[in-house]
């Protein structure tokens, strides 16, 4: 017999696997008709609740082919494949949120058989119950923070306390004293435009999670210069749907004390609660 | 008034809300979430590096464009 170096991907040609989207309670999942639910992440392939006992998720089939560990690492590398098929996983897990407290699944769990999710349903169930019910009537809102370099340095002296305080001491001071106490207000503005900015990013941090159920600060994988500054905090809040104007009128508020600071903020959402549905033990 | 807000699931009228709108996206899906262990998942490393490259990538408008025409022709 020939010795086949990758027996699998033999094997992959036209079969399927199921990509999974997310997971929410059977009770609800049987209140949605995946007739009307929008494309899968493949063409031809259509969406099914696969259910075991009181969870069900969300999957549907794709062919290994592009989606075996093989294919998907060579296809992640193409922008646009990737692009599209992340878009096509948003809207998907979207839907269901407006409709079900879901679990949100990130992009690229797939599984081989649909026994396996069974078994993953049935032996995470307690895990994922929970966060079912954490999630419940909420949803996840964006909020990144850009700062301006040259409006926070134009504006530090009124911003800092300690600089306003050194200010005003100069223009009572004699020419001499008022000479050398500029001289120092200048080689603490760097310094103190820093503190200003981390401060008033902690006190959004601290405003906004007092008006959400969670808050977290995420990673900025990538720091790059935009219209709006440059980026320097980005956070996740989990919000209840019923608090969202509050949460909303607190973070328009933030940025109108901000603004002369050079500080910008932007709000997105809702999303799904990607950033609130971890639990221990669950994350591989 | 310096406060933007970007409903990613409304519809966007302009290209370059909708282009904001794809980078914040692919960084939620692609980046954050919870990862059940299946049977293929991707490793969090490569999925950063993924996401970085395609940030990159995305930033011509051209691609930008088709994949939203893409993801427009999927959804209606």
């Amino acid at each position: 017999m020939p010795v086949i170096a990758h027996p699998m991907t033999g094997e992959q040609k036209n079969q399927l696997g199921y990509y999974v989207y997310g997971i929410a309670e059977s009770v609800a999942a049987r209140q949605l008709d995946v007739s009307s639910f929008p494309a899968a992440i493949e063409d031809n392939a259509k969406l099914a609740w696969v259910t075991a006992n009181d969870l069900a998720a969300l999957a549907s089939e794709v062919p290994l082919e592009l989606y075996g560990e093989e294919g998907l690492a060579e296809h992640l590398t193409d922008a646009t494949w990737t692009a599209v098929r992340a878009m096509r996983h948003e809207t998907v897990v979207e839907y269901v949120a407006k409709r079900a407290s879901v679990v949100p699944l990130r992009f690229g769990t797939i599984y081989l058989e649909r026994s396996s999710i069974e078994r993953m349903l049935n032996e995470k169930g307690r895990e994922l119950a929970q966060i079912i019910e954490r999630l419940r009537g909420r949803e996840e809102w964006g909020v990144n923070v850009y700062w301006d370099r040259a409006t926070l340095m134009a504006s530090i002296t009124e911003v800092s306390p300690r600089l306003r305080e050194l200010a005003r001491q100069a223009e009572a001071a004699s020419p001499g004293q008022a000479y050398l106490m500029q001289k120092k207000i200048e080689t603490l503005r760097v310094d103190e435009a820093r503190t200003a900015l981390n401060e008033i990013i902690d006190g959004l941090e601290q405003t906004l999670s007092d008006h959400a159920d969670e808050g977290k600060r995420l990673r900025i994988l990538k720091v790059e210069a935009t219209e709006h500054g440059e980026l320097k905090g980005k956070f996740a809040f989990l919000v209840k749907r019923s608090q969202f104007e509050e949460f909303r009128a607190a973070a328009e508020r933030l940025a109108e004390e901000n603004a002369a600071a050079g500080v910008r903020l932007e709000l997105t959402g809702p999303w799904p609660a990607y950033n609130f549905s971890a639990e221990t033990g669950l994350q591989s | 008034m310096s406060f933007e807000q970007i409903i990613v699931s409304g519809n966007s009228d302009s290209l370059e809300e909708s282009e904001l709108s794809l980078l914040e996206t692919l960084d939620h899906v692609l980046n954050r979430g919870l990862v059940i262990a299946g049977e293929i998942t991707i490793a969090v490393a490569d999925i950063d590096l993924i996401f970085i490259g395609l940030n990159v990538m995305l930033s011509s408008v051209e691609t930008a464009q088709e994949v939203l025409r893409n993801r427009q022709a999927k959804t209606e």
